[in-house]
């Protein structure tokens, strides 16, 4: 009993740490842009056929692929910011949701067309390996993509506390106006913030790659999780999307254990509908 | 011209399209055609619904499968179970529909912009995997077909196309009716308002809570009318059809077109939109997944970036431009 419990927080865990990256994303982006990115989930997926591609063709290990992927959507990150989103940047709604929704659904499309809706899959020399600790039974490559999202949510951490750009970027987040009085220029500041947000969800996708399926609604997933995980952790909130992604990790994980196999999405959506009744602001706290 | 000339001329265009549509499948006669009109007529009227809160008080709602799924249900189930017509099973889905957008309109209007948008989405999804876990009470993932009895109006099931093209252009005269009525209403006047500046409009004096209440439970009414047409017009139903976040999404997506917030938006916008499709569709073949969201996808981008006043606000800018080269008349 208490070892299936333990067996299922850890798969919630190991599986948190990707939706960290996919919500820390969204949410940075919503926090210094002031905008929520629904084609997040499709940089996941463009993410993993980089790395799926670099396996194919030149036998390139995901974990290695991810130092390409990061940068290369890094770079799709500001094209769209300095072409697109920039452009629906006002105090109206509705060009703003419905931008990165098309988005979305362009990316998505595409995929299917170019790539098929195929499952591609990547087997790797650690792909089936796994420690077994006090009969827990922990898989290598999950472990591998834990450790490294926590350590690029870390480095994100270090990044906005310590640099000029990242605390320009919190008070662009805080302040917009007050941020572009003292000088900070806002749409490098977004584009920076468009770039490490794209870049997490391709290291998001490099890292999955080694244990999970590449299709082009694999994305879907990963950004119905992250929202959730945003709007819990209070959406602009970087810490409170990481401790949200990791609760989220382990109550679909419980609730495939306790449920049934087809119930983690809805024990994760019914977590959601509670927070709104109860606790519309967030677990992160202050109303905006 | 006079506002009494130009009302005039507008209820003469007006009864000159609707003479067009009513003769339309006397004089087509191809199924393959009606079933497109079908198609046109059908998301027109989604649109609509959705145009009600969606467009007039910016409530962009991504959940309205939810009540089309609700709709579709709930006919189905009275129907295969309980034996009762369609015809009272649309209205009952209906109420079903209006009763449901009471909790969900409560957790969802809590939040506003995107907050609202996601949570719509969670709700429709939810109730989607709702359906698929609980076979006993709706069939589960397999879905049902609904039985097929041949010529039986009473059932809403009939032998030509014909007969389901009228069903729906009824419907979508009766959106567009309740649209035009509300649009010249003081519940018209209060959505612009909310969806303008929900907090000044709060300001001075409007309800917004209650009004976005009321716009929400008639769109949710008319959605779920749409769902128990589709059902009877496939005769099958499943979650993933009924709840299909494609709905959602084209319900949204030929109102911006169209032009949001206009009474024939929907209407425009789904021309356009299913015209383009089903070229596209005769020129590649259906062979190719992907192809037609890929175009309605850039459609929607082209809008949002050139013009956020859809094919409406095209058009009104090209007769204004028409109008002004026109020496003024006495």
């Amino acid at each position: 009993m208490w070892e299936t419990v333990a067996q299922a927080v850890i798969n919630g865990l190991l599986i948190g740490g990707i939706y960290a990256l996919v919500s820390i994303g969204v949410t940075l982006i919503f926090g210094v842009v002031k905008i929520v990115n629904f084609a997040q989930g499709e940089f996941v997926m463009i993410g993993m056929y980089i790395s799926f591609f670099l396996a194919n063709q030149f036998g390139i290990d995901p974990l290695v692929s991810l130092v390409l992927s990061m940068p290369v959507l890094f770079v799709i990150g500001v094209l769209i910011q300095h072409f697109l989103i920039r452009r629906v940047l006002g105090p109206n709604d509705m060009p703003q949701i419905f931008l990165t929704f098309a988005l979305s659904l362009l990316l998505l499309n595409l995929a299917l067309m170019l790539f098929t809706a195929n499952y591609r899959t990547v087997h790797t020399s650690y792909s089936d390996e796994a420690f077994h600790i006090a009969g827990l039974y922990i898989p290598v490559a999950k472990l591998i993509a834990f450790v490294v999202a926590m350590f690029l949510s870390g480095a994100l951490w270090v990044f906005l506390h310590t640099t000029d750009l990242g605390k320009a970027m919190r008070a662009a987040a805080q302040n917009r106006d007050v941020a572009m009085l003292m000088g900070i220029n806002p749409n490098r500041v977004f584009c920076v913030a468009l770039g490490i947000a794209l870049a997490l969800a391709g290291a998001a996708g490099s890292l999955l790659m080694p244990f999970y399926s590449a299709y082009p609604f694999v994305g879907q997933v990963f950004v119905l999780m992250a929202f959730v995980a945003v709007v819990m952790g209070t959406l602009g909130n970087v810490i409170g999307a990481l401790v949200a992604s990791l609760l989220m990790g382990v109550a679909e994980s419980l609730g495939i254990q306790y449920v049934g196999a087809d119930s983690g999405l809805l024990v994760v959506f019914a977590l959601l509908l509670l927070t709104l009744a109860f606790k519309p602001t967030g677990l992160g706290g202050k109303a905006r | 011209m006079t506002s009494q000339g130009v009302r005039t001329r507008n209820l003469l265009w007006l009864a000159l399209g609707v003479a067009v549509v009513i003769a339309l499948p006397l004089v087509v006669k191809s199924s393959f055609a009606i079933d497109i009109f079908i198609r046109i007529l059908l998301f027109s009227f989604i649109g609509v619904a959705w145009n009600l809160m969606g467009g007039y008080a910016k409530q962009l709602s991504l959940g309205h499968a939810a009540y089309f799924g609700l709709g579709a249900y709930t006919s189905t189930i009275l129907q295969i179970d309980f034996g009762i017509s369609p015809w009272i099973g649309m209205i009952a889905g209906g109420v079903v529909a209006m009763l449901a957008s009471l909790p969900i309109g409560w957790l969802c209007f809590r939040l506003r912009g995107p907050y609202f948008t996601i949570a719509t989405i969670a709700t429709a999804q939810a109730l989607m995997l709702i359906f698929l876990k609980f076979r006993d009470f709706a069939w589960g993932a397999e879905g049902t077909t609904i039985p097929n009895l041949g010529s039986a109006p009473l059932m809403m099931q009939f032998e030509t196309k014909a007969a389901y093209y009228y069903v729906v252009l009824g419907l979508l005269a009766v959106g567009l009716a309740i649209t035009y009525l509300i649009e010249r209403s003081w519940m018209g006047y209060y959505l612009v308002a909310i969806g303008e500046d929900e907090d000044a409009a709060e300001a001075i004096g409007v309800n917004a809570p209650k009004i976005k209440r009321d716009i929400y439970l008639i769109s949710s009414f008319l959605t779920a009318l749409a769902g128990t047409f589709y059902t009877q017009y496939i005769y099958f139903i499943d979650p993933a059809t009924a709840f299909s976040f494609s709905i959602s999404i084209e319900a949204a997506l030929v109102s911006i077109v169209g032009g949001i917030g206009t009474l024939w938006g929907p209407v425009i916008g789904t021309i356009l939109l299913e015209t383009t499709s089903t070229l596209l569709q005769s020129w590649l073949g259906s062979s190719i997944g992907g192809v037609q969201l890929t175009v309605y996808s850039l459609i929607l981008m082209a809008v949002i970036l050139w013009r956020p006043t859809g094919l409406m606000g095209m058009m009104r800018e090209a007769w204004q431009r028409y109008v002004s080269r026109k020496p003024a008349r006495a």
